[in-house]
């Protein structure tokens, strides 16, 4: 039927399109071959396998935006299948007489699910060409002072999206309408096509001939459309459907909550793009564009210029541009050409945009590179630097006298041992925010009597603890963040001890995760899980539970970065409180703004609510008046925003702890006297 | 052209200061020190200034945190750093006097410094330098450009009166603050800076015998603390108490 000179037609088309092709893929793989050097290999078969498995179960997608994820998931089955139903289509062409309709169950099978697939791609397809040009999400929307490719700016990946919108139409449809007409040839419909023959009677009034030239045509529209859309699919976004399980294939695999260490000390982190590690030059190459990494950052939702999609998109944008250039080697700057320095300035480091990406991308690691870069070359925001000063010459970042971080202790008629003298159970790490801040220090006292109540051997180090430095290298101050954690690292050695405890969930993330590679190893509990544990094995009695609701915020480091929710939640519900979840709870809770070292800068000034202000009203919103939190600098932030945002005698903020010393009856006169000996066992 | 910029090592006022047992000086024990902030907008002023072949040098009394500071400058982009042995900061004087020989033949254009630091409040280290080495010398500089061996530059005066010199070179400068805040050195930076270079030494004898000789130092008395009246009766009665008629 297909005619010789078709078939040749077919295959050059094939080889031009291969060899126009060829470029766009070889430029890529060079570029992402340029990028720094990390191990991305080990268990090769497990990592595949994983991805394997998770993309055919479609779980990164279905992580957010349910229903669009269902279209994709139609589209993802059908175009998967259609890798079949190409080979058939093709075999149709070139092997005389073949067929898959009225072979037996075999072939039926495979037409039926064509069928239907078709369909299921068909309705995909175009709610979701609905949804991008009718319905016009706000989501895709980027905040006006957001930098942007001039090709971005000006549509283009609304131009992008149209295009392959409609190759999958015409690709799918086409196919569909032509096996109806190759029934309308036989003269009979077929029980494995449902779909496809409630088309034939479309046909019957057509000449045998007409027919045939009929499917010609739709054979070559869906068949000859692929064949040259593969010289765009390097340019396009839609080869993420190649390398999307590639890059989830080939992802981070270490805790989240410890960096890349700096591979050039010289000129550590990336200024140019070719300058990141190269999974992240593969992750603008995975990303769809689908801006789900911004709809959940905290800086984007309060309005600065910052977007971790548009980062992605304008790398691509930049990549695809000069594409030739960087494969020979020739760097781009990623400042004011991939992202501006606010937004490099904005990021809180929360890993949301990380954490819900469907595709495994992490625009975060990159703007924490990008931060390396700057702050070796001094180009920070002047009180950034000043509060690296403060950390460098006092090893906090309140600029006091280290010699008053033990301070807070005074007013408490107990007397904590000084675990750099005595060996403890518990060596609690207390911390800059639960040291100093004058918001906290009520919070770090309730702590300390809780524990000693519970008769808990613990002590802190009350001369020479530094910073853990969490936010320090997350400034990308890396060689200020080695030089707290050597110092840190070599107090503890002095120290004996079983486990360290911390209040705070970022000095949390950085001994537990971070320090191991600087040769601290620790078995490191946040007080909620101490707290739990106690509760449970009955150290920690209550004499009267509470009663009421209250909502519980997930800080980034605790939840996130270290996946505790549940240890929080136990304490809380131990005490008596129900908790009426926020829409954003557990691994979706929304930072409060103050991680990455944004609590020591200036707020930005295009932001329009801080993200902390938005969380009391998400938590007013499910109708609570007590907001609980477990992280010092939550205290802080929160405390402040029920007042800025003018709901004060509406909402408290309260501390785990402060649940825990009300539920077990506590008052000062009743505190045991110091010295208890009760080793928690 | 060649810059030098003097740094000097200052107690940090974080930590609360303490007379020493002799009672002349402040106990350096527990104190920590750091960089005098206007030494710090001094060496700022001279990176700005500097371009491309002109040299800025660091310069500072030996001591406990000489190299850190100097390293630090560098690190900052000075081209090199001087460390001065044998040199006394006991007071000014001396201070100026060490200084005063090591620019001595170096061919310096401009000499920056801090125009006051938390032990000389006075700002008398750029002019006594200056008369030393027999340079013209203005104090309180907020502005600074150079121009054909001619410093143009501002000097506050209190109630924000603001003059312009024009000053021949070599002078030396104190500089009030620089055009941009000082930079920071990221601590990596410093670390290779300390790998890779070699502070050169110099030997002074840094005695003068003139300038300041401390006799007694002691904290400032407290007051008895207040007492709020309620009304204007108590306060004469209070002075009738007194012996005020």
């Amino acid at each position: 039927m297909f005619s010789e000179q078709e078939r040749m037609v077919f295959i050059g088309l094939v080889v031009i399109c291969g060899a126009l092709a060829w470029p766009g893929f070889y430029n890529m793989f060079k570029i992402i071959r340029k990028g720094g050097e990390v191990n991305r290999f080990d268990n090769i078969i497990k990592r595949f396998l994983t991805a394997t498995i998770d993309v055919l179960l479609q779980k990164p997608i279905f992580k957010t935006r349910p229903f669009v994820s269902i279209l994709h998931a139609f589209i993802f089955f059908g175009f998967s299948f259609y890798l079949l139903v190409n080979v058939s289509d093709l075999l149709e062409a070139f092997v005389e007489g073949w067929t898959t309709i009225d072979r037996g169950p075999i072939f039926g099978t495979f037409n039926l699910l064509a069928d239907l697939f078709s369909v299921l791609v068909l309705v995909g397809m175009i709610s979701m060409l609905y949804r991008r040009f009718v319905v016009k999400p706000k989501a895709f929307e980027f905040n006006d002072n957001v930098l942007l490719h001039p090709k971005v700016a000006k549509g283009s990946i609304k131009k992008d999206s149209l295009f392959v919108g409609i190759f999958i139409l015409l690709h799918v449809g086409s196919r569909w309408v032509g096996t109806a007409i190759r029934m309308a040839e036989e003269g009979h419909t077929n029980a494995w096509l449902p779909t496809a023959s409630l088309l034939v009677p479309l046909f019957s009034d057509m000449s045998p001939e007409s027919l045939e030239q009929a499917f010609h045509i739709t054979w070559w529209i869906a068949m000859g459309l692929i064949v040259m859309f593969i010289p765009y699919f390097p340019r396009s976004k839609h080869i993420h459907l190649m390398i999307a399980p590639i890059n989830l294939a080939l992802g981070r695999n270490t805790p989240v909550g410890a960096l890349d260490p700096v591979i050039d000390y010289s000129s550590p982190g990336a200024s140019g793009i070719l300058e990141l590690p190269w999974p992240q030059l593969l992750d603008p190459y995975a990303c769809i564009m689908c801006t789900r990494c911004h709809e959940v950052c905290p800086a984007h939702e309060s309005g600065t210029s910052l977007s971790p999609s548009a980062l992605e998109i304008n790398k691509r944008y930049l990549m695809n541009e000069s594409g030739s250039s960087l494969a020979a080697g020739e760097d781009i700057q990623l400042l004011d050409s991939a992202i501006s320095s606010d937004a490099v300035w904005s990021c809180t480091t929360c890993n949301a945009c990380v954490s819900i990406c469907p595709v495994g991308n992490e625009p975060m690691q990159d703007i924490i590179q990008m931060r390396r870069s700057m702050v070796f070359d001094s180009n920070m925001p002047d009180e950034l630097a000043d509060t690296l000063r403060s950390l460098d010459e006092q090893g906090n970042s309140f600029g006091e006298s280290n010699r008053k971080r033990s301070r807070w202790t005074k007013p408490l008629n107990i007397d904590i041992k000084d675990a750099s003298k005595e060996a403890v159970d518990i060596l609690w790490f207390v911390g800059d925010f639960a040291s100093f801040n004058q918001s906290c220090t009520d919070t770090t006292r309730k702590v300390a009597e809780v524990l000693t109540a519970a008769g808990v051997d613990f002590g802190i180090i009350k001369k020479g603890e530094k910073s853990a430095g969490n936010d320090v290298r997350r400034v990308g101050e890396e060689g200020l963040f080695e030089s707290l954690a050597e110092q840190n690292i070599e107090k503890l050695a002095g120290c004996e001890f079983n486990r360290i405890m911390t209040t705070d969930p970022h000095t949390f993330n950085a001994l537990k995760n971070e320090y191991p590679a600087l040769g601290g190893e620790y078995e490191v509990v946040h007080y909620s899980t101490l707290l739990l544990e106690m509760m449970e094995s009955g150290i920690i009695n209550l004499d009267e539970t509470l009663s009421g609701n209250a909502t519980y915020h997930d800080p980034c480091y605790l939840g996130r970065y270290n996946g505790i929710y549940e240890a929080p939640r136990g304490v809380i519900e131990r005490c008596g409180l129900s908790i009426v979840e926020m829409p954003r709870n557990r691994d979706n809770s929304l930072c409060c703004g103050a991680g990455g070292g944004q609590i020591w800068m200036n707020d930005h000034d295009d932001m329009t609510q801080r993200p902390s202000e938005m969380r009391i009203e998400e938590a007013l919103s499910v109708g609570v008046s007590r907001f609980l939190v477990a992280c010092p600098k939550d205290m802080t932030m929160y405390s402040d925003a029920v007042k800025t945002s003018g709901h004060e005698g509406e909402i408290i903020v309260e501390d785990i702890i402060d649940l825990v010393y009300s539920a077990m009856n506590m008052q000062v006169e009743k505190m045991l006297p110091s010295n208890v000996d009760g080793v928690l066992t | 052209m060649k810059i030098a910029v003097l740094l000097k090592w200052v107690p940090d006022l974080v930590e609360e200061l303490e007379v020493d047992d002799d009672g002349i000086g402040i106990d350096t024990d527990d104190l920590k020190f750091k960089l005098n902030e206007f030494d710090d907008h001094a060496l700022e002023e001279a990176l700005q200034i500097a371009n491309d072949g002109d040299e800025v040098v660091a310069i500072a009394i030996d001591g406990d945190g000489t190299e850190k500071m100097l390293y630090t400058a560098i690190a900052k982009g000075a081209s090199s750093g001087i460390r001065l042995t044998g040199g006394s900061n006991s007071n000014t004087a001396n201070l100026a006097a060490g200084f005063a020989t090591a620019l001595d033949g170096g061919n310096y254009d401009l000499i920056l410094t801090g125009v006051q630091s938390v032990d000389d409040l006075d700002g008398q280290l750029g002019p006594i330098l200056a008369a030393n080495m027999g340079l013209p010398c203005v104090s309180v500089v907020s502005s600074l450009n150079v121009s054909g061996g001619v410093a143009t530059v501002t000097k506050e005066y209190s109630g924000g009166i603001v003059a312009e010199f024009e000053v021949d070179l070599p002078a030396v400068l104190g500089i009030q603050a620089a055009r941009e805040t000082p930079r920071y050195a990221p601590v990596s930076k410093i670390r290779q800076v300390q790998q890779s270079t070699d502070l050169a030494e110099k030997s002074v004898s840094g005695s003068s015998t003139s300038g300041t000789i401390i006799t007694a130092m002691s904290e400032p008395e407290t007051g008895g603390g207040a007492k709020m009246l309620d009304d204007v009766e108590d306060l004469i009665e209070i002075l009738k108490g007194l012996g005020v008629s």
